[in-house]
Parts: structure tokens; sequence; C-alpha cells
């Protein structure tokens, strides 16, 4: 984690922080879903509790942590309660791995009569090489909170929820790691800094040799102009990996009262939640990170943008500190987007049936999926 | 002791735990969760051996999809819990003995063999390689290009396998 | 620890276990448990008829293939990562035409699977 005392505490910090990130994200997405699926269906939504009915989260918190502790008694309490904690923990360690901004330079200075530094901080809370498959790896880990939640509920309702959840989540696994193949053959690389820097400046076509660039020079190289089908795979996977509406058979009410999580209730039923909102972050996390250029802003790249800020007459590292910032809520912008489609379509689109969703997973996007990445090779191919 | 070390032996200690555990765990679908575990654990050990596809291909297919069938098979038929983790018999008591030794002594001898000689100089080279990925792939898709067309044929195979088996007679889903 | 921040992941996942854990045990110390609760409040939920055991559900087999084909998938999709980001040097090292050709290969016995196992009516639910 670092390399000294300084670098592995900031190191420490900056996972714990990425994690209550996660978490604190968790009650406004859902004010925001409350007053968004009001808004849509011309209703209120909470508006009593605060501003805006804002304050209502903290209401809603203080309802959760007050309510009773309980479990039935044929539950098989070890695994009852231990799996709302593993909720927590695919969510947050695919999370972290999700770059947020530029590095963060801090230049050596003098503390406690010794020089450190000096030291780069990543905007995010580990880099990791194989960064797509440690995500995918650790996202499949998933299944198990489903399984281990619908098993030790002892429940039948809870453990036909579990199995039909964990039967659509391996299923749309596959369409998900199939529409990435094409941006792996893409960008080449595992490492999704590489792939953010791979999109960086204006929209170019390399072929045959010549390179073609866009004529609007603020139209930027993202991957969606070259993976537009990848991108509409992967993004309707990943609802269906997190389990949401138009995906959220795992808990059809009139079928099975509410999934997995029919007997859990309080802050237990929270932490789940909690484990849900994360995958949809993830999701929206890589599809800006895969498809619309990560952090970069269009029509500038981070190294023009860092000579402006000097041109203001900040010294380097605070010019690279607003950098980063800059680039930090560019990301943000295009993560809370996504964000706000997940809860649009929450509320726009029935639910499927279950032999429509396993369907639509194995016969229509597994074929459109392969289809997508042999038209990604043979292009490739036939243009260098 | 150095962090690698450290990190070594916690996650050689984590790893064996949870492989005892899956033998000696009497309900199947702890020892089926301590078998996820392990996968995980075996998954971390790849990392320090900065094997990091591999690390990944570990967790999505092993601990991912395998386990997870597992698992969920187990709750599908949900069996009965054990009496007791080990049965009891002179015979058997034998065999397990038999089976215990001669693991030792394989493992005895890898370790022997791997910390002499050849294979622990040519570690650091191995280590060396700047993209193993990349690396993976150029030796799967040259040396062993046969074999990787065969594994598509076999996976073709158990599919086939694996539908027919399903659809035999007595089957809850039976030909109509 | 270059490349795979082993450490860190370690430290994260041990910290959200301690963390989920401190959180039930602060629900549950605010919240409390009653002791004397009916029978009916401690059985699992049914809709107001005596409630069914799940060792009394049957499941269909179907959750068994689906889960089987997906491992079988799967693999093969996992196949195709590291041809995919060698792709590009293959091609540049003139090796592109053999490499698309055993890929093409792979992918079409991927295909005929996938047919396979739709014609079979392997993947239908009803």
């Amino acid at each position: 984690m670092g390399n000294d005392v300084f670098e592995i505490t900031v190191n420490a910090v900056k996972l714990i922080v990425v994690f209550l990130l996660m978490v604190q994200a968790v009650p406004i997405l859902v004010w925001l879903e409350r007053r968004g699926s009001a808004f849509i269906q011309n209703r209120f939504g909470p508006n009593r509790v605060g501003p805006l009915g804002l304050l209502q989260l903290l209401a809603d918190a203080v309802k959760f942590i007050t309510k009773e502790d309980f479990a039935p008694d044929k539950a098989i309490r070890k695994l009852f309660y231990a799996a709302p904690v593993f909720a927590l923990i695919p969510a947050t360690l695919a999370y972290a791995a999700i770059p947020m901004s530029l590095p963060f330079m801090v230049p050596a200075f003098e503390m406690l009569g010794s020089t450190w530094g000096p030291y780069t901080f990543r905007v995010q809370g580990y880099e990791i090489g194989v960064g797509i498959v440690f995500i995918l790896g650790v996202s499949s880990l998933a299944a198990y909170t489903i399984l281990m939640a619908g098993w030790g509920s002892g429940s039948k309702f809870s453990l036909l929820g579990a199995l039909r959840a964990a039967a659509q989540v391996i299923s749309y696994e596959l369409a998900l790691g199939l529409s990435i193949v094409g941006v792996i053959l893409l960008y080449g690389t595992f490492n999704l800094t590489e792939m953010i820097q791979a999109q960086q400046g204006p929209l170019q076509f390399t072929a045959f040799g010549h390179t073609i660039t866009s004529a609007v020079s603020w139209i930027p190289n993202w991957g969606i102009f070259y993976q537009p089908i990848g991108f509409l795979l992967f993004f309707a996977a990943a609802f269906a990996e997190s389990n949401r509406l138009p995906f959220d058979l795992a808990e059809g009410e009139a079928e099975l009262v509410a999934g997995f999580h029919t007997e859990y209730g309080g802050f237990k039923m929270l932490m789940f939640f909690i484990g849900e909102y994360g995958h949809m972050m993830i999701a929206s996390g890589l599809a800006t990170t895969f498809f619309f250029g990560g952090y970069g802003i269009p029509g500038i790249t981070p190294d023009e943008l860092q000579q402006i800020i000097l041109g203001w007459g900040f010294s380097e590292a605070g010019a690279g500190g607003l950098n980063s910032l800059i680039h930090f809520l560019s990301y943000n912008v295009k993560f809370a987007i996504f964000l706000w489609i997940f809860i649009q379509v929450r509320w726009t689109l029935p639910r499927f049936r279950y032999d429509q969703l396993m369907d639509l997973g194995w016969k229509t996007m597994l074929p459109w999926a392969l289809a997508n990445t042999i038209a990604t090779a043979v292009i490739i191919y036939a243009v260098s | 002791m150095t962090a690698d070390a450290f990190l070594f032996w916690f996650l050689a200690l984590s790893t064996v735990a949870g492989g005892v555990m899956v033998v000696s765990l009497t309900n199947p679908i702890y020892a089926a969760l301590s078998l996820a575990f392990t996968m995980v654990s075996v998954a971390a050990v790849f990392v320090t051996l900065e094997a990091f596809f591999v690390a990944g291909v570990q967790l999505i297919v092993y601990a991912g999809a395998v386990m997870v069938l597992f698992v969920m098979v187990l709750m599908l038929f949900d069996l009965k819990h054990e009496v007791e983790s080990f049965a009891r018999g002179k015979v058997t008591g034998a065999i397990k003995l038999l089976a215990a030794g001669l693991l030792a002594g394989l493992l005895i001898g890898a370790i022997l063999y791997s910390s002499s000689g050849e294979l622990g100089s040519s570690a650091p080279q191995a280590a060396a390689q700047i993209d193993s990925t990349k690396t993976l792939g150029y030796r799967l898709f040259t040396q062993h290009i046969f074999a990787f067309e065969a594994l598509g044929v076999l996976l073709l195979v158990i599919a086939v396998g694996v539908v027919a088996l399903s659809r035999s007679k007595g089957g809850t889903h039976g030909k109509h | 620890m270059s490349e795979m921040p082993l450490g860190g992941i370690i430290f994260l996942t041990i910290f959200i276990a301690i963390f989920g854990t401190a959180l039930i045990f602060l629900a549950r110390a605010i919240g409390g448990q009653r002791k004397n609760n009916s029978a009916v409040k401690r059985d699992i939920y049914e809709c107001g008829i005596p409630g069914q055991d799940k060792k009394e559900s049957k499941v269909s087999v179907k959750f068994y293939l689906t889960a089987i084909l997906f491992i079988l998938f799967d693999i093969e999709i996992i196949f195709m990562y590291p041809w995919a980001i060698s792709f590009r040097d293959f091609i540049a090292n003139g090796m592109g035409t053999p490499i698309m050709i055993s890929m093409g290969v792979f992918i079409a016995i991927f295909i005929y699977g996938l047919w396979w196992g739709v014609k079979s009516r392997a993947l239908e639910w009803d």
C-alpha cells in the first residue's frame, strides 16, 4: 500500500473514504429515487421533513436503526446475519478499483524533522493492472450473498427468490463479460486508467495507415463511437446484474413476495439496499470509463487544462490539485447522469416475465454480444 | 517479518483453514461456502505470485461460477447434515492414513524440489515479464493452439451431455 | 505490490466486515429484541395460511441446467480475454491471419454450442 508510514496511512484513509462515499451516496440516491419517481408519476414524494424533503434521509436512517432486530425461528442465524454484511463487500471492492480522477501529486515536504515524498496519490481506492478482470471477478461473488440470504432465511419464498436471482445474475454475467471483449479488443488493455487515456483528445479513426481526425474538434474520442452495440449490451446487462427494474424478477411482489430478502427488515434490509445501489454505481462508473471517457473532459486534454490553470497563477502542485478536482467533477457529472438513467428506467418500463428475461439474456443479448465481438475483431483486422 | 512474508502466511493459513473446514464441517452448505472461501484465498495467493490474470480467472470461474453452481445445487436438493465429519472404521481409517501420508510426501517432495536448483532460480525471471497476460495470450495462441481448440470441443461435449442427462426419462422436465 | 495492491484489498475487506458487523450490533442495541414473541410472529412469511417448510417445495432442475451452461460459456468467454488483449500485437507481428482463423474456429464452436442449447429447449422456461 505504500513505501512509508505517511503513504500507507493516506492510502488506508482513502480506501475508507471510498467506502463511506459509496455508503453516503445511497441515502441521496434513495431520496432522488423517491422524489424522481414522484415527479415522473405526477406526485409530490417525501416533502415534509426538511427543505425538499432532504432530511427524509436522516429520518429513514433513524427509523431503520430503531427497528427491532428480528430473525424468524426457522432461520439459520449465522447465514441470516452474515448475508447483509457480505452484501457490502463485493460492491465496495469493485467500486474502489474505478479511477475517479487524475492522480494527485504531492511534492516533497518537511514534517516531524524529516523529508517526506514526493508522492502520487490516485483518486481511486487502488490501481489494479487487470482492472476489468478483477471487477468482474469480485462482483461475481455477489451471487453468494443472495444465496446465503435465501437459504439462511429458512423460507421457501426466500429460497425461490434467491435461486431466481442467482440464475438471473449468472445468466447476464455472460452477456456482460462478452460485451466487454469488444472493449478490450478496442483498447488492448485491461487497465481502466489506460482506457481513459486512450479516449482523450478529439475523435479520430486510424484506418489503412491513415489517421482521419474529426472535423469538429470538440467531439471526444470516446468508446461509444466505436462500440455502440457493446455499450447497449453492457448497460442492459448491468441493469440485470444489479437486480433492478425491469429485471427485478428476484423480488416480483406478485409471485415471490420480496424475493431473497422477504424475511429481512430494519438495518439488515438497508445493507442489502446499499449493496444493490453499489452495483448500480459500479455499472455507472464502468459505463463512464469504458464508453464515455472516464474523468476526461470533452474538447480539452488534462495537459492543456493544466497549462490553462498554471496561467491563472497557481503553483505546480496547486494547479495539479485543481486539475484533479475539475476532472473529479467531470467524472461525477457523467456518473450522476447514468445513475439518473437507472432511476428513470426503473419508473418507466414494466417488469419482464421470468421466461422473457431468460430468453432476452441467452437468446438475444448473448448472440448480439458475440456478433459485436466478431465484427470488432474483423474491423480491427481489416483496417490494420 | 516483512510485509510480504506476513501476507504469505496470512493467505496460506486462511487457505488451509478453509480447506480443513471443507472436510470437517457436517453441513454440506457450510462446506461448500468454505470451499468458495478457499478458492478466493487461492486467488489472493496467485496475486502474490504476480499472476494477476490467473487470479482474476480463479475468481470469475472457480469462486464466481463453479462454487455458485455447487451452492445452488446443494440448496436445490436440501441435503441432510452428516452425523459426523469422519466415518470410523479400520479399513477406511487405514485408507485415509495412507492417502494423507501420500499427500504429505508429495507436498514435501514438491517443496524440496521447488526450493532447490533450477526452479528456484527461474522464478525471478518469470516475474520480470512486463505484461504476463499478453505473454499468456501469445503462448496460448502459438504453442498451445491445439489444446485451446480441443478445449472448445470439450466444453461443447459437456454442454450436450448435461442437457441430455437433464432431459432423460424420470426427470421433472422429461420429454413430453 | 505494484500492479495489484493486495494489502489494500484485504484491508478494505476486513474493514467492511468489522463495520457491517458493528452496525448490526448497534441496530440490535438500539432497536432491541423482544423476548416473548408469539409463535405466529416468529414463523416465516406466508399469506395467512400455515407456513410451508422450504424442504417440502420442489425446485425446477432448470436452475441447475442454467448454472452449468453458464459455467461452460463463461470459461469460453474467459479464454477470449487473453486473445482480445493481445490481438493488436499479433497483427503488428504479422500473425493476424492464423490467430483470426483459430479464434474463428473457437467462436464457431461457441456458436454451435449456443445454437444447440437453444434448439434442445434447454433454455426454455415455462
